[in-house]
C-alpha cells in the first residue's frame, strides 16, 4: 500500500537501524521508529468503515417512508443510523491523525461517508429523488427515440448536451428506462466528484492532510441536493476538473508582472497578501501534451456550455479570479469562457432568448430580488419546514464563517489562501446577473463550496505535515459531526415532497394508458413524478407551482374546468403534491383534500382511477360533452 | 509500473472493442455496463495514458493521480456529450454509431500511445 506524505520518506532510516542492530545491539527497527503505521491500525480503520457502511445501510432499510413528516428524514431515522455516521466520521479523523496518510484508506472512508449521507434516497425509497429527475429521463427518452430537439417545448432542448448523452446511452444499450441510474445518481455523482475535488484541494491547500480534510468537509456540508441525474451535476464534474487541471498544469501569471504599472501593482499586492505557492499536485507535462490539455480544457467548456444554462456563467468569474491572483496563465481561456455561452445563447438557444428576453433583462442588476428577496420567500411554509430552512441558513453561515476565519488564519500563517478565497467569492458576481431567484443562491453555495472548504480547514488544522494533535482531532470531529447532522436535516428536510412511491408511479402509468395522445394532463400542484415518457406527446399543465405563496388562495374546480373547457382534460392529484402544498405553503392547509372531495362531485368530473398514491379524474370539455 | 500501465491499456481496449458489437445486440444489463463504462471512462483513460501522466504508482506518490482520474472521467463525459450532440445537430442520430465513434477514438488514442517514444514522461512535482 502506498503511503502519502508531504515530506519525503526517510528511505535510509531502515538501513541505519539495521547497521546499529548489527554493530551495537541497539533496538531493532519498529513501526514507531520507522514512522510507519502498523498494518493492524489500517485494517482496524478499514473494518470500522465497513461496519459503519453495513450499519448505515441496514438502519436506512428500517425506515418506514410513510412516517416521514414535515421535518423530513431526521424524524424517522433510527439511532443506529447516527451510530454509523459517528463511526464513519471518527474513523476518518483517526485516519487523518495517522503519522502517514494512507490514500486508499481515506478514499474508502470517504466513499462510505458518501453512501451514508447521500444514499438515503435510493435505499429508503428506491426511486429517483425530485420530480425533475423524472422530467430529465423523459427528455432523454424523447431525444433518444426521435433523434430530434423540441426547442419550442421548453428550455431544456436549448441546452441539450446532457440529455443527448443520456439518449445515446439509452439508445445504444436498449435500456427502456434509466430509472436505476437516476435512483442511484446522488451516490454515483458524489463518487465521481471525489477525484476532481481532491485534485483541486491539493492545489489550494498547504499539504495533503488539509486537502483530504477539505474534501471530507465538502461532502459533510453539501446539502444542496443538486447531485441528482441532472445537467448541473454533469457540468459540476466538468467545472471542478477544469479548474483542477488549470491550477495543476497552467498555474502562474498570464503576463510578465513587470510589463505595466497595473501588472506590477497587482503582482506586488497578491504577493503581499499570499506569497505562498503550493507546489504539491502540480504537474509539468511536455510541450505537446500541454497543448493537448489546452484543447481538452476548451472542450470541457464547450460541453458545459451545451449542457447547462448557469454553470458556464459561473466558470467565468472563477477563471477571472484565478487570472487576477496569478494562478492561471492562459489569458485567453476566460475570454473563451465568455464567448462560448454568449454565442450559444445567441445562436443555438435563440428560441429561448427570444421568448425570455424580457425576463433576462428585467432581473439584471436587481440584487435585492435575486438575494434577500429570494431568500425571504424561502423562509415560509409549515413550522417544521421553516425549521429546516433555518438549519440550512445556519449551515451555510457556519461554512462561510469558517472560510473567513480560514482566510485570516491563512494570511497570518503565510499559507495558501488567496486563490481559494477569490474563487469562493467569484460566483457571487452572478447575483445581479441571473434570473434564477432563490434557486440561484443554492447554486452559488454549491459553486463556492469546493473553494470555501479549502479555507474552512485552516482554522481546524495545523500546517504541520505530521498527524493531528488530539485537541485538533477532537475539534475536527466535533465540526464534522455538527455539519453532518445539519446536512441530514437540511438535505432531507423536503423528503416528503421530493421522494415518491411506487403507488404514485402506478398512478402515472395508469394516466398514460388511459389518456389519448395529445390530451391535456393537469397536475394540481407542480410536483408529480411524470413525463419520464411521452414528454412531447401530451399537453402538460399545472394549477399551482410548488412554491411558497403568501396568503395562498384555495384551489377552485373552475381553474381546472377552464383548462379542460375546449377538449377535456385529465387531472392528477398525488400524495406528493399534497406534501408539497403543505410544506411550501402553496395552498391553504388541507386545501388539496377539500379540492379533491369538492370537485369529485362537480358536473363533468369522473373518477378514472384511484390508489394509495392519488387519484385521476377525467374532466369533460365542450367536445366531450357534445 | 509499466505493467500497471499495460493492464489499464488492455482493459480500456477490451471495453472499447466489446462496446462495438454490444451497441447493436446483447443482453441489456451487459450492454449498459460495458457501454456505460466506455462513455464514463473510455476515451479519457486512453487520453491520459497517451499524455503520459507518469505511472500510476509514482503519480499517486506525487499527488497527480486524482487529477489523472478526474481528467479521464471528465474527458470521456465531454466526448460522449459532444459526439451525441454532433449527431443530433447533423440530423444523423444513431446511438450505436455514436458508441462506435467513441470506441474508435479510444482505440486510436491507445494506438498513438503505443507508437509514442517511451521516454516522454511528464514531470510531476
Amino acid at each position: 500500500m502506498t503511503h502519502e506524505t508531504a515530506t519525503s520518506l526517510p528511505v535510509h532510516t531502515a538501513h541505519r537501524h539495521e547497521a546499529h542492530a548489527h554493530v551495537g545491539g541497539a533496538k531493532p527497527p519498529t513501526h514507531r521508529n520507522l514512522g510507519l503505521t502498523p498494518s493492524w491500525h489500517i485494517g482496524a480503520l478499514a473494518a470500522t468503515a465497513a461496519a459503519a457502511l453495513a450499519l448505515g445501510v441496514w438502519s436506512m432499510t428500517q425506515v418506514d417512508p410513510l412516517l416521514i413528516g414535515g421535518a423530513g428524514l431526521i424524524g424517522v431515522l433510527p439511532p443506529a443510523y447516527f451510530v454509523a455516521l459517528g463511526l464513519s466520521l471518527a474513523g476518518f479523523v483517526a485516519s487523518l491523525s495517522l503519522r502517514r496518510l494512507v490514500p486508499a484508506l481515506l478514499t474508502w472512508q470517504l466513499l462510505v461517508a458518501v453512501v451514508i449521507l447521500a444514499g438515503a434516497d435510493p435505499i429508503i425509497h428506491g426511486l429517483p429523488r425530485l420530480e425533475a429527475s423524472f422530467r430529465h429521463l423523459g427528455i432523454a427518452d424523447t431525444i433518444g427515440q426521435s433523434g430530434q430537439l423540441y426547442p419550442g417545448l421548453d428550455a431544456y432542448f436549448d441546452w441539450p448536451g446532457f440529455f443527448t448523452l443520456l439518449g445515446m446511452l439509452s439508445g445504444a444499450t436498449g435500456a427502456k428506462d434509466l430509472f436505476g441510474i437516476a435512483t442511484w445518481a446522488p451516490v454515483g455523482i458524489n463518487f465521481l466528484l471525489l477525484a476532481p475535488l481532491l485534485a483541486l484541494a491539493r492545489r489550494l491547500t498547504a499539504n495533503p492532510r488539509q486537502a483530504w480534510a477539505a474534501v471530507w468537509i465538502f461532502y459533510l456540508a453539501s446539502w444542496i441536493g443538486q447531485d441528482y441525474l441532472s445537467p448541473q451535476a454533469h457540468s459540476f464534474v466538468l467545472l471542478l476538473t477544469l479548474v483542477a487541471c488549470l491550477l495543476s498544469v497552467f498555474g502562474g501569471w498570464a503576463w510578465p508582472t513587470e510589463r505595466t504599472r497595473f501588472s506590477r501593482w497587482l503582482a506586488r499586492n497578491v504577493s503581499k497578501l499570499d506569497s505562498s505557492a503550493p507546489g504539491y499536485g502540480a504537474v509539468e507535462p511536455h510541450r505537446a501534451d500541454t497543448a493537448v490539455l489546452v484543447v481538452v480544457c476548451g472542450l470541457f467548456l464547450l460541453a458545459m456550455t451545451a449542457s447547462h444554462q448557469l454553470s458556464p456563467f459561473a466558470v467565468i468569474p472563477i477563471l477571472a479570479a484565478l487570472l487576477l491572483t496569478g494562478r492561471l496563465r492562459l489569458r485567453f481561456l476566460p475570454v473563451l469562457a465568455v464567448v462560448l455561452p454568449v454565442g450559444w445563447l445567441l445562436f443555438a438557444a435563440s428560441t429561448f432568448l427570444v421568448g425570455h428576453f424580457g425576463q433576462l433583462i428585467g432581473s439584471l442588476g436587481d440584487i435585492g430580488a435575486n438575494s434577500v428577496g429570494a431568500l425571504s420567500t424561502r423562509v415560509s411554509g409549515s413550522d417544521a419546514h421553516v425549521l429546516v430552512v433555518y438549519t440550512r441558513l445556519a449551515e451555510v453561515a457556519l461554512v462561510w464563517i469558517l472560510a473567513v476565519a480560514g482566510a485570516i488564519v491563512g494570511y497570518r500563517r503565510k499559507v495558501p489562501w488567496l486563490a481559494a478565497a477569490a474563487a469562493a467569492l467569484a460566483p457571487l458576481v452572478l447575483v445581479p446577473l441571473q434570473p434564477y431567484g432563490g434557486e440561484l443562491l443554492l447554486r452559488l453555495y454549491l459553486f463556492s463550496l469546493p473553494f470555501a472548504v479549502c479555507l474552512a480547514v485552516l482554522p481546524l488544522m495545523s500546517d504541520s505535515t505530521a498527524g493531528l494533535s488530539l485537541r485538533r482531532a477532537l475539534g475536527l470531529l466535533l465540526m464534522g459531526a455538527v455539519l453532518a447532522t445539519a446536512t441530514v436535516v437540511s438535505r432531507y428536510g423536503n423528503d416528503g415532497m421530493e421522494s415518491f412511491n411506487n403507488d404514485e408511479i402506478a398512478l402515472v402509468n395508469r394516466l398514460y394508458s388511459t389518456a389519448p395522445t395529445g390530451a391535456v394532463l393537469i397536475e394540481a400542484v407542480r410536483n408529480t413524478p411524470w413525463r419520464y415518457q411521452h414528454y412531447a406527446d401530451y399537453d402538460y399543465r399545472a394549477l399551482v407551482a410548488a412554491e411558497p405563496i403568501p396568503n395562498a388562495a384555495p384551489l377552485s374546480c373552475d381553474a381546472a374546468n377552464q383548462i379542460a373547457h375546449k377538449a377535456g382534460a385529465y387531472l392528477i392529484v398525488t400524495e406528493s403534491q399534497k406534501e408539497a402544498a403543505e410544506l411550501r405553503g402553496s395552498t391553504p392547509t388541507g386545501d388539496l383534500q377539500r379540492f379533491t372531495a369538492t370537485c369529485a362531485t362537480s358536473p363533468g368530473w369522473t373518477k378514472v382511477y384511484e390508489n394509495a398514491g392519488g387519484v385521476i379524474f377525467h374532466i369533460e370539455g365542450v367536445t366531450n360533452g357534445n | 509500473m509499466a505493467t500497471e500501465r499495460s493492464y489499464v491499456s488492455y482493459a480500456t481496449a477490451a471495453v472499447a472493442l466489446a462496446a462495438i458489437p454490444l451497441s447493436f445486440v446483447g443482453p441489456e444489463g451487459l450492454r449498459l455496463a460495458v457501454i456505460g463504462l466506455l462513455m464514463l471512462a473510455g476515451p479519457g483513460t486512453a487520453l491520459v495514458l497517451l499524455l503520459r501522466f507518469d505511472s500510476p504508482r509514482s503519480a499517486q506518490a506525487t499527488g497527480a493521480l486524482p487529477l489523472i482520474i478526474a481528467i479521464a472521467i471528465a474527458f470521456s463525459l465531454t466526448m460522449s456529450t459532444l459526439v451525441a450532440m454532433a449527431m443530433i445537430y447533423a440530423r444523423l442520430w444513431s446511438p450505436p454509431a455514436g458508441v462506435c465513434a467513441l470506441s474508435i477514438m479510444t482505440l486510436a488514442f491507445l494506438g498513438l500511445e503505443l507508437k509514442r517514444p517511451k521516454q516522454a514522461l511528464v514531470r510531476a512535482k
